[in-house]
């Protein structure tokens, strides 16, 4: 039997159809929220999010379903209950996430947290549910704080994160891939394979020349190709875009170096972002207008296609708890 | 040291002009009136009033803990409850120091006044640096500059000019002050930005601006005093710490012009003085003529989530206090003068009670 948490229930990983695998509903840093520049009404908010995931579900439909799985983590605009109804009511699965993007997303309650207390606070959001929601996450976010240098307290969830996917059999992934040295050391000293982890946001500008991919892969971790859609082509990219060629490229590389099992691929959109502009025309369903075609035109088949957006990524989520020695 | 700390150079410090800023918004009936959470209420209606006390307070991120409930219902009896007790004992009015960002809950605080009777002023205002949502330290530019003071300032400032934010959904009544903190260890670049923020948007839009003070007293108040805030509209606050008060601070920020705040009247803690030495610190300030200048306070804490806050009663002060103040000889009239006349000043808008 497989099991993956939405925020609906938990349902068979078969039942998951096409995955985007890192994206968000709405991103915002802790503290956005006070400043009402970004502010906008429900009506707002439905309104531009609403059309996207049900464009994402018609754009899935060969593949059955469609699933998002929603990076936000705690204090960043994670809102449960919204998820829920917009999964309703769009027949997306929504996948929620535990933990944080990084130390520097992480409120001073949890700051000061032990690693004891952190993974017991992912744990209890995976097996019992996150706040009075209900709904159970079903990955864990950890990330690098800003400067591609892990710092004391990014170690600390990253520790808490080894742990309660152990625990509860929730996969790992992560903002950012750069200094993944001191990640692969506490996954090996915590006893977490590191397919269960997503090395997240390894094809975006700014990381290249900062990642060890070698090290990752050798220790058995995935390769996160999840900023698609970030391209400097675009009117106002973001800092962190990329000249689309060669995202593709970099990703082509791997798939025709027989290193398909290694990666999973998404677009890291906002549907309606929360405490930034957000990068105007990039959707989740990147993926299916540039992304597929461009791949097609590279030739790679729909085999491969599959087995990225698909089975991969059901493989990855379905829960997987590993018993203590 | 703290992960959050940030390494950006202190800003360049612009001549201060309101220009910057939102004109204040059209409202006559607000100058010599005080911003509580009902509305516009007349100073000499505010009776005896605690500046520096806390309501609900939530440590950042403590509303999001798996082993957090927060049962507004029980609150809101135990908050009433503390509330009713603090008016039985001849308070009028509770200012919720917390700023924006520690649990500030207007719409439980609207329902309490009304249903106590109490009069309850919510501020505006954060810190220090480490008390901040990462939106501030970490912003998503590269590279992630602190924000600076103008940003604070502004966001301080409308929070007065058109209200308070419930996070996401609306605004609600104007604040009453401006509350910040300096680190203790020190002030860190940002940490000077959130006072000079505060101090600008105070001096534009006419409320107080309260530091909880850091390492250097004198220092963190010469910064707000070069935003242009009058001394007399600013609180230094935290001065019965130990510290504070070994290093002569009291009587050097009352010379200065500005308040006193000894706002931990009823703390065992030893990192503040004892009540005994309060009640000295209090003569002397009497005595070296500043009796215009001090503001008394417990910091109790109503209901505190993510910290252990403590039991302290809104009462205190009244109940404890004010018979030590009497038993030092204290006339009646400096003590109303302490209680109820320089708080009405500080929290008229413009500062003309």
């Amino acid at each position: 039997m497989t099991r993956v948490n939405t925020v609906l229930g938990t349902i068979s990983a078969h039942e998951l159809g096409f995955v985007a695998i890192h994206e968000h509903i709405g991103y915002g840093m802790p503290g956005s929220e006070l400043d009402s520049r970004w502010w906008k009404t429900p009506e707002e908010r439905y309104d531009e999010t609403v059309p996207k995931l049900r464009q994402f579900h018609e754009n899935a439909k060969p593949w059955g379903a469609a699933t998002f799985v929603d990076a936000t983590g705690i204090c960043n605009g994670r809102d449960v209950d919204y998820y829920k109804s917009l999964s309703a009511k769009t027949e997306v699965h929504i996948v929620a996430s535990t933990g944080f993007v990084g130390g520097d997303t992480a409120l001073p309650f949890f700051e000061r947290a032990s690693v004891e207390y952190l993974t017991d606070q992912f744990v209890h959001e995976i097996d019992v549910g996150i706040g009075t929601s209900g709904a159970k996450a079903g990955i864990i976010k950890v990330g690098v704080s800003r400067g591609f240098k892990m710092k004391e307290l990014d170690k600390r969830i990253y520790r808490a994160a080894a742990r309660a996917s152990k625990v509860t059999g929730a996969p790992i992934f992560t903002h950012l891939a750069v200094d993944c040295e001191p990640a692969l050391a506490i996954f090996a000293e915590e006893g977490l394979p590191c397919h269960r982890v997503l090395f997240g946001h390894a094809d975006d500008g700014v990381s290249q020349g900062r990642i060890n991919e070698q090290a990752i892969l050798a220790a058995g971790g995935r390769i996160g190709f999840d900023t698609f859609g970030y391209d400097l082509e675009l009117p106002d990219p973001p800092f962190w875009g990329r000249p689309r060629q060669e995202r593709l490229d970099h990703l082509l590389r791997y798939l025709q170096g027989g290193l398909v099992d290694q990666v999973l691929v998404s677009a890291d959109a906002n549907c309606s972002p929360l405490g930034w502009p957000g990068v105007k025309g990039h959707t989740v369903n990147y993926l299916f207008e540039q992304l597929i075609p461009d791949l097609h035109g590279a030739g790679i088949d729909d085999a491969t296609i599959d087995r990225i957006f698909a089975q991969l990524a059901a493989e990855f989520l379905t829960l997987q708890p590993i018993s203590a020695q | 040291m703290c992960l959050k700390h940030s390494r950006g150079a202190a800003e360049p410090v612009p001549p201060f002009t309101s220009l910057f800023l939102d004109r204040p918004a059209d409202r006559e009936a607000t100058v010599g009136t005080v911003n509580t959470v009902l509305g516009a209420v007349e100073a000499s209606q505010l009776g005896v009033t605690l500046l520096s006390e806390a309501l609900m307070y939530v440590l950042p991120g403590a509303e999001y803990a798996f082993d957090i409930r927060i049962d507004r219902a029980e609150v809101f009896d135990r908050l009433a409850a503390r509330l009713a007790e603090f008016k039985a004992a001849g308070g009028g009015t509770i200012v919720d120091a917390t700023g924006m960002f520690q649990g500030r809950d207007l719409r439980l605080y609207e329902a309490l006044s009304r249903a106590t009777g109490v009069h309850i002023v919510a501020t505006s205002g954060q810190g220090p640096e480490n008390m901040l949502g990462g939106y501030f330290l970490t912003p998503q530019t590269n590279p992630p500059t602190p924000w600076p003071a103008q940003k604070f300032a502004e966001m301080f400032g409308r929070e007065v000019n058109e209200g308070m934010v419930v996070p996401r959904l609306e605004r609600r009544a104007p604040a009453g002050m401006i509350c910040t903190a300096v680190s203790l260890e020190g002030m860190t670049a940002t940490d000077g930005s959130l006072v000079r923020g505060a101090a600008r948007a105070g001096a534009t839009y006419g409320v107080p601006v309260f530091i909880r003070c850091g390492s250097d007293a004198l220092a963190e108040l010469q910064l707000a005093i070069e935003e242009s805030m009058r001394p007399d509209r600013v609180v230094i606050a935290g001065l019965d710490r130990r510290d504070a008060v070994a290093k002569g601070w009291p009587l050097a920020v009352a010379q200065a012009g500005a308040c006193v705040g000894i706002d931990h009247v009823g703390s065992t803690d030893p990192f503040y003085v004892s009540d005994a030495e309060r009640v000295a610190l209090v003569l002397d300030l009497i005595g070296a003529g500043h009796a215009d200048r001090i503001v008394l306070s417990s910091s109790a804490t109503g209901v505190a989530f993510g910290e252990p806050g403590n039991d302290l009663p809104f009462a205190t002060v009244l109940t404890t206090f004010v018979p030590m103040l009497e038993q030092a000889g204290v006339s009646r009239d400096l003590i109303d003068q302490i209680l109820i006349t320089n708080p009405a000043r500080l929290l008229s808008v413009g500062g003309e009670a």
